[in-house]
């Protein structure tokens, strides 16, 4: 077993990459063609994957911190692989550096909060509540919140890596460096759980800037921590069809195969969590954020949960299932997929109703929050002869609840909630009033421009694989560029040898490991 | 389990690796052994036995998917269809509220009935007296035993000549 193997960055994997990365700038081009004014669907798919990679880079950073400083033996033989992941934050930095300053420069409309006006009382567009968070949502604490992070946790990765790379050659006996490198594992822990909060807060929840949840940030670190889990393990599946890594054993495969499954069930939970708390409390502002989705973007909703919970659940339940090579890539490649569905179902519908807002202040009909008045203008409402449903449910997204309960249909309002798939007539008429997310704007337009069908963002269209085929080529590329600069096993750390014998005590019968097949 | 008593012979070693390349020999002698005891698990010791892989995780899958549906189903039964209660202006057939009911019928479920199951194929009811072969298997001994109640002297010699071959610290027989 050699340990001093030198991963070598051939140029017909370097070619590959550079033409998925050619292949992703031509669909992030083709995305801006026969876009709305406002360029929502170019943008959308940069934010996407430049927060969805980034993330990865993050949470590679912050696994291996974790294992680190847990004392964790086993991954020492797989943790040059993470140590390159984590340095991809430096080109996220670039990346998401271009969002902030389209933020500055108003080049997109991906943010409400950040339309001129609508935090000044005098203006005609000003909005109450984002003026009430407009110490939060606003252009310096979201260039603070993203790129300002980001840099202190690329400073960490960076040290981390560095002191990595100087301990092949110079460990002391007092193991010098292995100190320090815990030194710099366990204080990234709290600067990476902390901040990341914010980090997705800013970069993402404040697309739909009325809404807020206290689960988001952590279902949406879980969920890249998933996708860089199952890329991870791609990657070194791919290593070692290349003859690399022959000392990482069925063994670490399976407790990888085991952080997949049990971390696949806590995304559940916590997908499942904020769902249900805002579905049993029922407050508008909130509620309209799930009632939107599962109305209008069914395909996602619904296929989010079934790639990233029914497929590794089932898929991954048997142990024999994690030591499989086949199975195991096809469980990875499956929840990589659904995790970056996850964060295209996250971004698309909210920053959709963003621009659709932003076209109706330019055309003169976004109306001043505080007058807007709940009374409702829709023509089914108007008409004595529409269900007393349908009138409930037509005023139940609006921003006071109250304005449901003086109609006197208070209960049928409360049921015309998110529950919508339990086959009550109800939902079927609410969605008509969804756009009223932005404070019950007396314009209800009955356009299929907020709710019907629109490609690139009701399902991923041609355009957006392109993009992620794109952004994981350039991934991959600093991945690898990374990867060839070390030996692939960091050959003085205390605990290799615990990482080579290691031994998950799984026993599978048909592997015989014991060479008594009979 | 059988209410009779079984003489057992049984061999102690000091080291899992002594004890795992006796196991090894044991197996290519065709000796039947009974059981191997450890004080802690030893990796890799079940395919060495030649041990079929256990079934109880198949069990606990089914005992769970019964859990999942009984408290799924009841819950619809009751609350949809016996008696509809409106809690909270929520629907009859409030599906996200039974998620999480159902979840924890689906864990009682599982761990009850695989336990259960484990226990009656250990023959571990309440009141059984544990037989114990030496105190110190739990402590920092590795044991080998047979079953030779019904074991001609030749073959009795045979285990014996096998213990001392292989290196075992010492060999005892017991009646339990």
């Amino acid at each position: 077993m050699n340990l001093n193997t030198q991963f070598v960055f051939d140029g017909k994997l370097k070619r590959n990459l550079m033409i998925g990365m050619a292949l992703g700038v031509a669909c992030l081009v083709w995305s801006a063609i026969g876009d709305d004014e406002y360029h929502t669907r170019f943008w959308t798919n940069y934010l996407h994957n430049s927060v969805f990679f980034t993330g990865i880079a993050f949470t590679a950073m912050f696994f291996m911190c974790a294992q680190i400083t847990a004392f964790a033996g086993w991954m020492v033989a797989v943790k040059r692989i993470w140590e390159a992941m984590s340095q991809f934050m430096l080109v996220g930095l670039v990346l998401i550096l271009a969002l902030v300053a389209g933020v500055w420069g108003h080049l997109h409309h991906l943010y409400h909060w950040n339309v001129p006006g609508i935090t000044d009382p005098e203006s005609p567009l000003y909005d109450e509540i984002i003026a009430g968070k407009s110490g939060f949502l606003s252009p310096m604490f979201y260039t603070i919140g993203t790129v300002g992070f980001l840099a202190i946790w690329y400073f960490w990765a960076y040290k981390l890596r560095q002191n990595s790379l100087q301990q092949d050659e110079h460990e002391t006996a007092a193991f010098d460096h292995y100190k320090r490198e815990r030194k710099w594992a366990a204080t990234f822990l709290p600067l990476g759980g902390f901040l990341s909060t914010v980090f997705f807060w800013e970069l993402m929840m404040s697309i739909d800037p009325h809404w807020y949840s206290t689960m988001f940030a952590w279902y949406t670190t879980i969920s890249v921590l998933l996708a860089g889990l199952s890329l991870m393990i791609m990657l070194i599946l791919y290593l070692q069809s290349k003859g690399y890594l022959e000392y990482v054993t069925r063994d670490h495969l399976h407790d990888l195969g085991k952080y997949l499954f049990g971390i696949s069930v806590f995304w559940t939970y916590l997908w499942f969590d904020q769902f249900m708390l805002i579905w049993y409390a029922n407050v508008g502002e909130e509620t309209i954020y799930f009632k939107e989705r599962m109305n209008n973007y069914p395909v996602l909703f619904w296929g989010n949960l079934l790639l990233n919970f029914v497929t590794p659940f089932l898929v991954l339940m048997r142990n024999d299932t994690k030591r499989k090579v086949g199975t195991m890539f096809f469980a990875c490649l499956i929840v990589f997929f659904g995790h970056w569905w996850d964060f295209f179902y996250m971004i698309k519908p909210g920053a959709r109703i963003a621009a659709h807002e932003s076209k109706e202040i330019s055309e003169g009909k976004h109306n001043k929050h505080s007058e807007a008045a709940p009374v409702p203008s829709t023509p089914e409402a108007a008409q004595p002869a529409a269900t007393e449903e349908a009138a409930a449910a037509e005023t139940t997204p609006v921003e006071e609840p109250a304005a449901a309960a003086t109609e006197g249909h208070a209960e049928e309002a409360a049921a015309a909630t998110v529950g919508g798939q339990t086959g009550h007539e109800d939902t079927a008429q609410g969605d008509h009033g969804d756009h009223t997310d932005h404070g019950g704007s007396a314009e209800h337009n009955h356009d299929d421009a907020l709710t019907g069908f629109k490609l690139g963002f009701t399902i991923p269209g041609i355009q957006e694989l392109g993009v992620l085929v794109g952004f994981l080529s350039l991934f991959l590329f600093f991945f690898f560029r990374q990867l060839e600069r070390a030996p692939l096993v960091p050959r003085k750390d205390p605990f290799l040898e615990e990482s080579l014998h290691h031994s998950t005590g799984a026993y599978i019968e048909s592997e015989g490991d014991g060479g008594h097949g009979h | 389990m059988a209410a009779e008593s079984k003489k057992v012979l049984y061999g102690l070693y000091n080291d899992e690796e002594d004890l795992k390349s006796a196991v090894k020999t044991a197996r290519h002698d065709h000796l039947d052994m009974m059981d191997v005891l450890t004080p802690f698990p030893v990796h890799g010791l079940d395919p060495i036995m030649g041990l079929a892989e256990s079934r109880l995780h198949i069990l606990g899958f089914i005992y769970g998917a019964i859990g999942a549906s009984f408290g799924f189903g009841f819950m619809s039964w009751a609350l949809a269809s016996d008696w509809p209660i409106l809690f909270g202006g929520k629907p009859y057939w409030p599906v996200p509220s039974f998620i999480p009911i159902t979840f924890e019928m689906t864990v009682l479920f599982a761990a009850w009935g695989m336990t259960i199951t484990f226990y009656t194929i250990c023959g571990m009811w309440p009141g059984v007296k544990a037989k114990i072969l030496d105190n110190r298997i739990t402590d920092d001994k590795f044991c080998i035993a047979f079953d030779v109640t019904d074991t001609d002297d030749k073959s009795v010699d045979g285990i014996k000549a096998f213990f001392k071959k292989t290196g075992a610290a010492e060999v005892n027989l017991k009646t339990i």
